[in-house]
């Protein structure tokens, strides 16, 4: 893949993610995708990502990937980007977070996700914080 | 890309390596004049002397440092460097933490740094994290 087809491919996913559409998410996920995740330390697949989806949405109204920041290799990705939410509650809260992808064939086959776990409760309105 | 690609690998290398000797010097020489680096546990850059002073500092609290398994890929204008981070405390026990930074280089020095990581992991011994997973 090209340098172009990677960068399109990124976006694709991101928006895919932020408009809920998991018919995309599917298309761009290679089947034996791999999503590795910095605070658990463990590899989970496709499949475990895509049939909890909805259930990751619960308690929010909106989520946005914003500010990406996004710089390509031979085989992959890397993208930088604030993720911002609205709870149903109206609490807003935000994520920095950093993703290396790897993709073959126009697909995702790997990703490691890297965020810091201490802000979830900010995120979540749980603590008071947000921004 | 492959004279970019070998020298931006070799600069990330000698950055790593260069903080586990605990090498102020060797940082130094790959940190370009007004470098910042960003933080995502504080969300604020800091200027690339007071990365340098806080390694120094950071020897009155740890006994060792290695950032292990590095896995490097570069593209034009930088490169992402993932590797697990750990640590050994003056009273002998251990933190591991996954990490990764992005830099930004210009004619071969590093004018960015953002690094992210889990600052829970901090406070993890290495045994009990292993027990919990």
């Amino acid at each position: 893949m090209v340098e172009g087809e990677i960068r399109e491919l990124c976006e694709t996913f991101f928006d895919a993610y932020q408009d809920r559409r998991v018919d995309i998410l599917d298309r761009v996920l290679a089947d034996d995708c791999i999503i590795w995740h910095n605070v658990f330390g463990r590899e989970t697949t496709k499949h475990d990502n895509l049939s909890k989806f909805h259930d990751s949405y619960r308690g929010q109204r909106r989520r946005t990937y914003d500010d990406r920041i996004v710089d390509t290799f031979h085989d992959g990705f890397v993208i930088r980007y604030q993720l911002h939410g609205v709870q149903n509650t109206g609490h807003k809260g935000s994520l920095w977070i950093c993703i290396v992808a790897r993709v073959r064939e126009g697909r995702i086959t790997r990703i490691d996700e890297y965020m810091d776990s201490s802000k979830f409760g900010a995120w979540a309105g749980m603590d008071g914080g947000g921004t | 890309m492959g004279k970019v690609d070998t020298e931006h690998r070799a600069l990330c290398h000698a950055l790593f390596d260069a903080i586990e000797r605990e090498d102020l010097e060797g940082m130094a020489r790959c940190y370009a004049p007004g470098m910042t680096l960003w933080f995502n546990v504080t969300g604020q850059e800091v200027s690339g002397d007071d990365t340098i002073a806080a390694q120094a500092a950071g020897r009155e609290m740890q006994r060792r440092r290695t950032y292990d398994d590095r896995i490097v890929n570069t593209f034009d204008e930088g490169f992402i460097v993932q590797y697990t981070l750990n640590i050994v405390l003056h009273d002998g026990s251990r933190r591991s933490l996954w990490a990764c930074t992005v830099a930004e280089v210009h004619d071969g020095l590093i004018v960015k740094l953002s690094e992210y990581l889990d600052s829970a992991r901090f406070g993890i011994p290495k045994r009990a994290r292993a027990a919990a997973s």
